[in-house]
């Protein structure tokens, strides 16, 4: 029974651990959701300035980046070393931008400011970048919802399997609470040696639980490490926190608990004395 | 101490076990309750240890109604019983001392007074020497013994004991009914159901039912008393 609770729990754990891995790293690089707004070629200054102070008026821009198709040009040129002589490549095809940091993920806002800028005269094209590090959360949340209902699912097998072993248990010694019942045990008193049960159960499939997640923690860094010196870098997986441990031992002993309890009481109002 | 008032118990299937039985069972009173199989003797005892409840008329034992008593209420009931049956209800995996402590351990009593209480029980039968034994090693009389050591360890009011004697010779049924004189003798109520009254020589009622009627219910005073 530890092992069938300690398998069972390892599941959900590890896919938790595994996302609070990836979630720490998402969480440690800064984003902002960004636009990149084109302006049109042979745009004048005065314009462009217009541009600027436009804006700078607006409340969800957090900073704004101009750069001429200039500086844009020789920057590409310097950056895949281009020489215009060999690739035929006679005139500046680059137009001038603006890249604007927003302070706001509001998808509605966003898609106002688009259109605003859109109605200025000299801009050409604008481009809004999603982010792939807000996509990555998206789908680390959603992996967290699976995990939630993977989890829900497996607690209910747990409750079951506990359950039934109760259950089991209960018949094993019908014969003693048959008797016990008849010289004035109440329930509650015949359901207690179950319910301990189902908390060593619970105490030692969490227990097993988090020793599978030591020795799978550790054999998985140490196959990173050696990976190291052929691929040139590492992800190494941190454990659960203390207070995650102590979590799943104690949800392992309260469906432990529960379900010997519900099992028992069942099991037990069931038998007829005396018969 | 119990009063019976017109109870009727009727099981699924339109069977009557008892009809309208009126009877009182006094204080330190030894009752037999006699009559054929069928006759409704053990109907009569789970009624008064609220196994069953009647389907009409009522039961008082020391000012409650056991026909309207709470279903929570039936285990603190029981606690004031202390019930013999005739296949025992030993538990074979459990010695001796370990039975007989088992009343004690759901009435919360503490260990010391456990191992005095159940000691001066098993004193009582004569089973002091055989308390770590386990049952199925004991002889039927001495099973029998050790069954209402368990009974009277708690000190009840009252021993229901339902054909206690039913499956032993007559040497250990003959040994059995002395205990239960003797409890008498001290002022607990003794009501045995059996097949045939035995010859007593103390003072006792016999309460006879057939086909789940009171023939009977008179009080003898054996001229050897």
């Amino acid at each position: 029974m530890f092992v069938v609770i300690g398998v069972t729990l390892f599941l959900p754990s590890s896919g938790l651990l595994i996302v609070e891995n990836i979630s720490q790293i998402s969480n440690n690089i800064e984003y902002d959701a960004e636009l990149s707004l084109f302006l049109e070629k042979g745009i004048k200054q005065d314009q462009i300035d217009f541009i600027q102070s436009a804006l700078n008026k607006t409340s969800i821009i957090k900073k704004t980046h101009y750069e001429s198709k200039l500086t844009a040009w020789d920057k590409l040129q310097t950056k895949l070393n281009l020489n215009p002589l060999n690739t035929g490549i006679s005139k500046n095809p680059l137009p001038d931008a603006f890249f604007i940091s927003l302070n706001t993920f509001n998808e509605k806002e966003i898609n106002t400011l688009i259109d605003n800028l859109n109605t200025i005269d000299g801009v050409e094209n604008i481009f809004f970048d999603a982010g792939w590090v807000k996509k990555l959360r998206s789908i680390l949340y959603l992996s967290k919802i699976g995990l939630a209902l993977l989890g829900s699912i497996l607690i209910i097998i747990l409750i079951v399997v506990i359950g039934n072993t109760i259950r089991l248990q209960t018949l094993t010694h019908k014969d003693e609470i048959e008797v016990s019942k008849l010289i004035g045990a109440t329930n509650s008193f015949i359901q207690r040696p179950f319910i301990y049960t189902g908390l060593i159960y619970g105490l030692g499939g969490g227990l097993i639980t988090i020793l599978s997640l030591k020795v799978t923690i550790e054999i998985f860094n140490k196959a990173s490490i050696n990976l190291e010196a052929m691929l040139g870098g590492t992800f190494i997986l941190k454990s659960l926190i203390w207070q995650q441990n102590v979590s799943v031992v104690i949800v392992a002993i309260l469906i432990g608990c529960f379900a010997s309890f519900f099992a028992a009481q069942q099991s037990i109002r069931k038998f007829e004395i005396f018969k | 101490m119990i009063n019976f008032d017109k109870v009727f118990k009727r099981y699924p299937g339109n069977m009557d076990a008892l009809q309208n039985i009126t009877l009182e069972i006094l204080p330190a009173e030894l009752v037999f309750v006699t009559g054929p199989s069928g006759a409704g003797k053990s109907t009569l005892l789970k009624l008064i240890s609220s196994v069953e409840k009647p389907t009409s008329g009522t039961i008082i034992f020391e000012n409650m109604n056991l026909s309207q008593l709470n279903t929570r209420d039936i285990p603190y009931l029981r606690r004031k019983f202390g019930m013999i049956f005739q296949d025992n209800k030993l538990l074979y995996d459990r010695n001796c001392f370990e039975n007989v402590s088992l009343p004690l351990a759901i009435n919360d009593i503490d260990g010391i007074d456990i191992n005095r209480r159940v000691r001066a029980a098993l004193d009582k039968v004569g089973l002091l020497n055989k308390e770590r034994i386990m049952p199925i090693s004991l002889s039927g009389g001495e099973q029998q013994r050790l069954a209402i050591a368990r009974a009277i360890v708690s000190r009840p009011s009252i021993l229901i004991a339902d054909e206690p004697t039913g499956n032993l010779d007559k040497e250990y049924a003959d040994e059995i009914m002395n205990i239960f004189y003797s409890f008498q003798q001290v002022g607990v109520t003794v009501i045995i159901s059996t097949h045939e009254l035995p010859i007593t020589p103390i003072k006792h009622k016999k309460i006879c039912l057939i086909g789940g009627q009171l023939k009977d219910q008179l009080s003898h005073v054996p001229l050897l008393s």
